[in-house]
């Protein structure tokens, strides 16, 4: 605002050179002078309008967002906080020990474990099918839109209740302990000579809990990846795969010295995005084992970090909660770190 | 390496499917024959099908119809990784996360079988092509750390390093600046000359074409209009499209007549046309052909003299001629003899200039010319000769114009931002140094808005001081 | 180098190309095309199948009776189609219809005040001045990368503890009304608007509310319709935080519900009845998701973030 004061000081010669005003350049003056002070009204208004329009976004970022950083800080520190007791009047003490108790949680070294797994073994597993099927569909004419189209389909879809279909699919029907029905990817799998497998029923193992997961958890992020990549693709431009051709580089060879190099700022993002994603594992595992985290009989043995904070809310263990939230949120950090530096690394433009 | 082009035609069909005619001919019964180690230069402005010619030729289109040969072996079906090209593209194409290094080795690492290289062989062979382009200082950079002409040359040590049969170059100088641009071309001849490799190049520059070729391939809409060395297309151009094409300044083109064996020129007679029958013609006169004589039977009115150091441009006007001006070269010393203005009478050099039918459009020759031509003819004949051209009816504008499918515009967006602009042009095209004009991008939104609100005031000066 | 190595082994490799029968290269190279392409085909086609097959699976199963659902090797194509199962998902305990109103509720009136405010902000941000704006915006933007559960919790306790909120519908919505991702994505969008338009307006002296509504608008509806959409299956989709601060069949909403309800029947789970209740949940969804492909497909790609 202040520039645009000084463009009028110096529009005005009349002032610059002290002369004697005639009485139009005073009547001229006079006008600048209002105009001016119009400005300055007007820039105050303006200030003031921005932060008008803003108003409703910033009362609920305060309440929603803002304040939640600052507080979920404080409360992880607060001794045994429980966000009942503190509207009730009690006070806590500053301290490790939600951090300790946690740590302690019979159940943190699983949900850690399943998370754990789940992300480094989902990712590299996800990406790669994405990859293949994104340098597929973008190799082929015919019925392209309709593959493209179907792949995207598990997006759209609800979490939980696609879950609960992976459920049904693997799961058999028991009564009384005798299977009455052994399901459909079990039935699937004798056409191929294979025994029916406990996947997720009463007395399941953990592996096999964790390969229905996992399977899950890898259709479900396919759209995205397969979205991602194959736009990246589409952005190539043409004319490397042209110079290959002439150069004569074979299919494979093209798919890792031309493609995968090229695509490397996607394939980070969707690495990381993908990270991420998988650290957060919850709903999933809803979906499949329902609100028990596990196999019938073995509530909890599939539960992840996010599962871990959701009990402490839910039980009013707002500091156990705040807690466990923020390590979680430095194992985030730490790893996409570590994408990051690997991917600096292997990214070559 | 020979390289036969038999009755090649390249039809792309219609983007918009329901439009079934709206098919384009990119090129149309095609025959050429290009001879071994020789560079061609294939010219022709820009959608008359060099491009796809060169695409055919490296495998990487398909032909709709007729046979490309390398020698004796017909190639039309290989693909391109199997013809032993190198091609070079516009843009380079250099893969932008490989060093020069990798980027010259890649071709070589795909080789298989008993052409595979050892480890020690192939560094080998990269380290010679990159010094042939004289670009080995820089094996281990990045292509995004090379200058254009740099790149060019790793590109093109890229198509060497294989030894290729044919090499072939896409709009090679198109991406470089006028300097990068002379240099280059002169070390393309240079490489070509040093390995010997049959190499065909795609330009729309015709000085680029003219300086560096063996020969050259003047297109049109998808048919050949002439072949040969460049100085006798120069000198003997076979219609009016191929002398237009050629030769800067470009050629003078007069509408006239050929009455009793005499070329008219509006009323004024120029010179004898022995031999010629009486027809409506167009007359081509190269800017050289122009001799100041006042005894000259082409008059025009002087409208200005670029002086260009040893030779000087008479710039004149004729009602007759289809140029908006006449650029006439002469030496500096008898451009004295030109007033400012007035008029100014030319003889004309009879080699220099070239008749046409005015509706063939086909070279029509006359007096000494015809007998040049057919010494020439027979010459070429007698010499296996890489010679040809157009005969027959020449392809016209207006049958393409209605094929060529033009990307639409976008819509919605853009005319509702015209609309905005018509209002908005109305307010400040009254005060030319409005600030807002002069806005720069640092300025915010709000600050220019500001400004142009207060221009806007200024230009309604009354209707601003009522409101105060 | 001498130029005549290169000169030579040009003509060895000629040579080379020559002696190969280029008929028999020409044939091979057709022959790996064709292959390669069935190749392409049955993967994608394999994958394809893996995708559907959930959804093949969900439909056939709703429409069985729970004898042909409960045999030993479930029949892959139902022997008698029945329609009772989403009758029951209605009229049953579950409540489906009660359930569907809710989420509904939640979803229309999230969205119509979420749009209100994102609009307002990302003009606030891409039309106006003011002190404080970048780093504003830059702040907002920094939150995008904490995860959401550091938010959950003490949001919880103001909700539910400090603000007394459980099952009320006010619980489910207010909190996620501002998303600063749709913010920064309009923002972006009414950036490319040009100014002129702007200064165009206020040379006819248009207030900013009213540009902002007919010009703004609708030159940045493709965007505003994809954040509708994503906001509304993002409400349907909701799981975590409803069930955290619902309880009761008044407002609990969909997917909460369809998860605890058991399917139980004669001891043994109701798979039919589960099936029909999952399909009613995701037939809006892909209806939506067919109409509004483009829109969806364009908010996710430059998202990361699930609806």
């Amino acid at each position: 605002m202040k520039e645009q004061e000084k463009d009028f000081v110096e529009e005005t010669p009349a002032a610059v050179e002290g002369t004697p005003l005639t009485e139009a350049e005073q009547a001229e003056q006079d006008l600048r002078e209002k105009r001016r002070k119009r400005n300055a009204i007007k820039a105050r208004l303006r200030n003031l309008k921005g932060w008008v329009y803003l108003l409703p976004a910033l009362v609920l970022l305060a309440a929603f967002t803002l304040w939640p950083i600052i507080n979920t800080l404080r409360i992880a520190f607060l001794n045994g906080y429980n966000g009942l007791a503190e509207v009730g009047g009690a006070t806590f003490a500053f301290g490790f020990q939600n951090f300790v108790n946690v740590v302690n949680f019979p159940d943190f070294l699983v949900c850690l474990r399943n998370t754990l797994l789940l992300t480094v073994i989902t990712v590299p597993i996800s990406t790669m099918l994405a990859l293949l099927i994104a340098v597929a569909l973008n190799s082929i004419k015919w019925l392209k839109k309709v593959y493209q189209t179907i792949f995207f389909l598990p997006y759209v879809t609800n979490a939980i209740a696609i879950g609960m279909v992976f459920n049904a699919m693997f799961g058999e029907v028991l009564i009384n302990g005798t299977p009455l029905s052994i399901g459909i990817i079990n039935s699937i799998l004798g056409v191929f000579g294979i025994e029916p497998i406990n996947w997720i029923n009463v007395g399941s193992s953990t592996f096999n809990n964790m390969v229905v997961l996992i399977i899950y958890i890898v259709w479900n992020a396919l759209p995205f990846k397969i979205l991602v990549l194959l736009g990246g693709l589409q952005n190539v431009d043409k004319q490397y795969y042209d110079a290959a051709k002439v150069d004569g580089a074979s299919r494979w060879r093209v798919f890792w010295r031309v493609t995968v190099p090229l695509l490397s700022p996607m394939i980070t993002y969707v690495v990381i995005t993908g990270f991420i994603g998988g650290f957060k594992e919850y709903t999933s595992v809803v979906g499949i084992f329902g609100d028990s985290m596990g196999a019938p009989a073995a509530p909890g043995s599939m539960n992840t970090m996010v599962g871990l904070i959701y009990d402490c809310i839910a039980k009013n263990n707002g500091g156990l909660a705040a807690a466990a939230a923020l390590i979680l949120f430095l194992i985030i950090l730490v790893a996409t770190i570590i994408n990051l530096y690997v991917s600096k690394k292997k990214t070559h433009y | 390496m020979k390289v036969v082009l038999e009755h090649l035609t390249k039809i792309f069909p219609s983007r918009n499917k329901k439009e079934k005619n709206a098919e384009v001919v990119a090129v149309n019964d095609f025959n050429l024959e290009i001879p071994d180690g020789k560079l061609i230069g294939l010219l022709g402005p820009s959608g008359c099908g060099k491009s796809t010619t060169l695409y055919m030729i490296s495998g990487l289109q398909p032909p709709t119809s007729g046979k490309i040969y390398f020698g004796e072996d017909d190639v039309t079906e290989l693909a391109a990784e199997n013809r032993g090209i190198g091609l070079v593209f516009q843009n380079y194409a250099l893969y932008p996360h490989m060093t020069v290094q990798q980027n010259i080795l890649f071709p070589l690492q795909n080789l298989k079988g008993e052409n595979r290289l050892s480890k020690e062989e192939m560094l080998a062979r990269a380290n010679e092509a990159a010094k042939l382009v004289q670009i080995d200082e820089y094996m281990n950079r990045k292509p995004s750390e090379l200058s254009g002409g740099q790149q060019q040359r790793v590109a093109i040590a890229r198509a060497l390093v294989k030894m290729p049969r044919v090499l072939l170059l896409d709009e090679p100088l198109s991406n470089l600046d006028a300097r990068l641009r002379l240099q280059t071309r002169e070390e393309i001849r240079r490489i070509q000359r040093d390995t010997g490799i049959t190499t065909i190049f795609v330009t729309h520059d015709q000085e680029e074409a003219m300086s560096i070729s063996d020969y050259i391939v003047v297109m049109k809409l998808g048919v050949i209009m002439q072949t040969g060395k460049p100085q006798w297309v120069y000198d003997d151009p076979a219609n009016l499209f191929v002398a237009k094409f050629l030769g800067t300044p470009p050629i003078n083109v007069f509408r006239g007549r050929i009455e009793g064996e005499k070329l008219y020129i509006g009323e004024e007679a120029v010179f004898e046309t022995k031999g010629a029958e009486d027809q409506e013609v167009y007359v081509g006169i190269r800017p050289e052909g122009f001799v100041l004589d006042e005894r000259g039977g082409l008059t025009c009115s002087v409208s200005g003299i670029d002086v260009m150091g040893r030779d000087v441009s008479v710039v004149s006007t004729n009602e007759n001629s289809l140029n908006p001006v006449i650029r006439s070269i002469v030496s500096a010393d008898e451009a004295g003899k030109v007033s400012a203005v007035g008029d100014v009478k030319f003889r004309l050099k009879e080699n220099k200039v070239f008749i046409f039918n005015k509706e063939t459009e086909a070279r029509v020759y006359f007096g000494a010319q015809v007998a040049a031509h057919e010494a020439m003819l027979s010459a070429m004949k007698a010499e296996g000769e890489f010679y040809a051209f157009h005969e027959g009816p020449l392809p016209r504008e207006a049958d393409d114009a209605s094929k060529q499918t033009q990307p639409e515009e976008k819509k919605g967006f853009t005319v509702s931002v015209k609309n905005f602009f018509g209002k908005i042009g109305a307010a400040f095209r009254k005060q030319p140094e409005t600030p807002a004009e002069n806005a720069t991008a640092e300025d915010t939104p709000a600050e220019s808005a500001e400004n142009a609100a207060e221009s806007a005031d200024d230009a309604t000066q009354t209707e601003s001081e009522d409101k105060e | 180098m001498s130029l005549n190595t290169v000169n030579s082994s040009t003509q060895n490799a000629a040579k080379g190309m020559k002696e190969k029968d280029v008929k028999v290269v020409s044939k091979r190279q057709t022959v790996t095309k064709v292959l390669v392409q069935i190749g392409l085909y049955f993967f994608l086609t394999i994958v394809a199948i893996a995708v559907i097959f959930p959804f093949y699976w969900m439909l056939i199963s709703s429409v069985k009776t729970v004898d042909e659902y409960n045999l030993y090797n479930p029949t892959l194509w139902p022997t008698e189609f029945v329609w009772g199962n989403f009758k029951e998902a209605f009229v049953g305990e579950l409540h489906l219809g009660q359930l569907f109103g809710n989420t509904v509720l939640v979803g229309v009136v999230s969205t119509l005040l979420s749009l209100v405010v994102t609009v307002l902000s990302a003009y606030a941000f891409a039309r106006l001045d003011f002190k404080g704006k970048n780093f504003l915006f830059g702040a907002m933007l920094a939150t995008m990368m904490i995860p959401g559960e550091l938010f959950t919790v003490t949001n919880y306790i103001t909700v539910v503890n400090w603000l007394n909120w459980k099952n009320t519908f006010a619980a489910l919505i207010v909190p996620f009304l501002v998303s600063v991702f749709y913010i920064y994505l309009l923002r972006q969008n009414f950036m490319q608007i040009p100014n002129e338009l702007y200064l165009a307006a206020k040379v006819d002296g248009t207030s900013d509310l009213k540009y902002l509504w007919k010009v703004m608008i609708p030159l940045a509806s493709p965007t505003l319709i994809s954040i509708t959409i994503l906001k509304m299956m993002g409400a349907w989709n909701s799981y975590i935080w409803p069930k955290l601060v619902t309880s009761d069949l008044a407002h609990k909403l969909v997917t909460v519900g369809i998860r605890e309800y058991g399917f139980i029947q004669d001891g043994v789970t109701n798979f039919p009845a589960q099936m029909a209740a999952v399909l009613l949940v995701t037939i809006p969804l892909l209806i939506v998701f067919i109409l509004f492909r483009k829109y969806i497909m364009r908010g996710v790609s430059r998202s990361g973030i699930k609806g």
